[in-house]
């Protein structure tokens, strides 16, 4: 019988018994773990989180979900483990979890830099690993994922890790040599639409506009725009010419931004970011 | 109902299910709320032709950029109900940006009703008429500086290695999602900005590199030109 490729994965079925497990419940855990529990593929009653930090577990623990300040008791209590601590503690708690980790639990890795042939040396031999770069804006079930699968793992691990971070916005597979540039475009871009939100609400503000005002109506703009980019799935090249009427208000502004080589600053900031991505993830 | 001289434009807009004509008085006559959708140069003309089936059984509501309420009133009977609006394109789906401003012989009604239809495609808000350029500067043009940093940053990731659809779809929705956690959040951007930058990282590292590029300033003077262009188009 031939090898069924990646593409042609059997679709699997969901188990809505399924334990999960945080080690870490910083910022990207809660949203995460709320992202699932609204979604309704996990039971809040099923998901436990470990963090060192009191205040997390209460923060994260609002959400229903068990709480302990024993890592290994979360790897013994579930069938999916994220990984969700900050990078430089990511092999120490690995390595202080290897006694009772075994092939029935399934890792799930969203530290940034953090190679899987990293986190695969820091355990006993051949366990189920996923790769995976979230973004802040799964916070509002607006992230973009991606993720990488070990070879390790079953097909139905790569369609389970899938099935969650699309429950918390966009995501793909990728091929794990792609991680330093997503970080640098998706991981880092909040910031650059931060920015610039925050520099057109300057702009409405200078031309006379109250501030609240102003940054409603620049954050509302930037969402539609990129929702036009989406759902209709036009060039964003092309959608920028239809919104440019003859001697328009539209065009006389674009001849500004291309005289400041604002879109160059935008490739310089997303290759600066992978860059520094490629450095941390060489210590 | 929808008029227009072109047929191409009524078989389109009659896909909806709509009734069509090439009758501008007819839309008047058979309508309660009546949108003004010409081009700006095409409004006075229109209003001019009808005038004469006109009534204050009309609501008028004017999309038309950079026309005035005086020169909509100007052109009508007296005492008419007008409302002027600054849509934005994103209305399309469902994401748009309005304002709009109620003129003096407006009832109360007609302005929650236009804010309710304006709401069923986006947010919006009523401002006073004076602020209408600069409207249009932000979220009138808006769109397209957005377009233009989303192409910018899937060249970012092509440049570093990603696939170019695979960089358009993370651009774009990396912009949808930090738009959307300022409106859901209620944080200031800045304080989100803070929030991301990990001490050290590769966000800051990106950020220094951008405020060395006065990206923001770039965002400031774009919304100026337009804003001042949009004045130059509402002289005439």
């Amino acid at each position: 019988m031939a090898q069924s490729s990646p593409a042609k994965r059997r679709r699997y079925e969901h188990n809505p018994d399924m334990t999960v497990g945080f080690l870490g419940a910083g910022r990207m855990a809660q949203a995460l773990c709320r992202g699932f529990i609204t979604s309704g593929l996990i039971k809040a009653g099923n998901i436990m989180a470990s963090d060192v930090d009191p205040r997390m577990l209460t923060l994260i623990g609002e959400l229903g979900i068990k709480t302990t300040q024993s890592n290994k008791e979360v790897v013994t209590s579930s069938d999916m483990v994220w990984i969700a601590v900050k990078p430089h503690i990511v092999v120490p708690v690995l390595t202080e979890v290897s006694t009772v980790i075994s092939r029935k639990n399934l890792l799930v890795s969203i530290a940034a830099g953090v190679k899987l042939a990293t986190i695969e040396k820091s355990l006993p031999e051949n366990q189920r690993v996923v790769r995976v770069m979230p973004n802040t804006p799964a916070l509002v079930q607006s992230g973009a994922s991606v993720f990488t699968c070990a070879e390790g793992t079953m097909d139905s691990d790569c369609s389970i890790v899938s099935e969650l971070l699309s429950s918390v916005g966009l995501c793909d597979e990728i091929k794990e040599d792609l991680m330093d540039a997503v970080t640098g475009l998706s991981g880092s871009g909040p910031a650059y639409v931060f920015a610039a939100i925050d520099a057109m609400a300057d702009g409405g503000v200078k031309m006379g506009l109250p501030r609240d005002l102003a940054i409603k109506l620049a954050a509302q703009t930037v969402k539609g725009a990129a929702e036009m980019v989406l759902k209709t799935g036009k060039h964003p090249a092309q959608l920028k010419d239809e919104v440019c009427s003859p001697a328009g208000t539209t065009i006389a502004a674009m001849h500004l931004l291309e005289k400041a080589a604002f879109r160059a600053s935008l490739i310089d900031a997303v290759e600066a970011a992978t860059n520094r991505s490629k450095e941390l993830g060489k210590n």
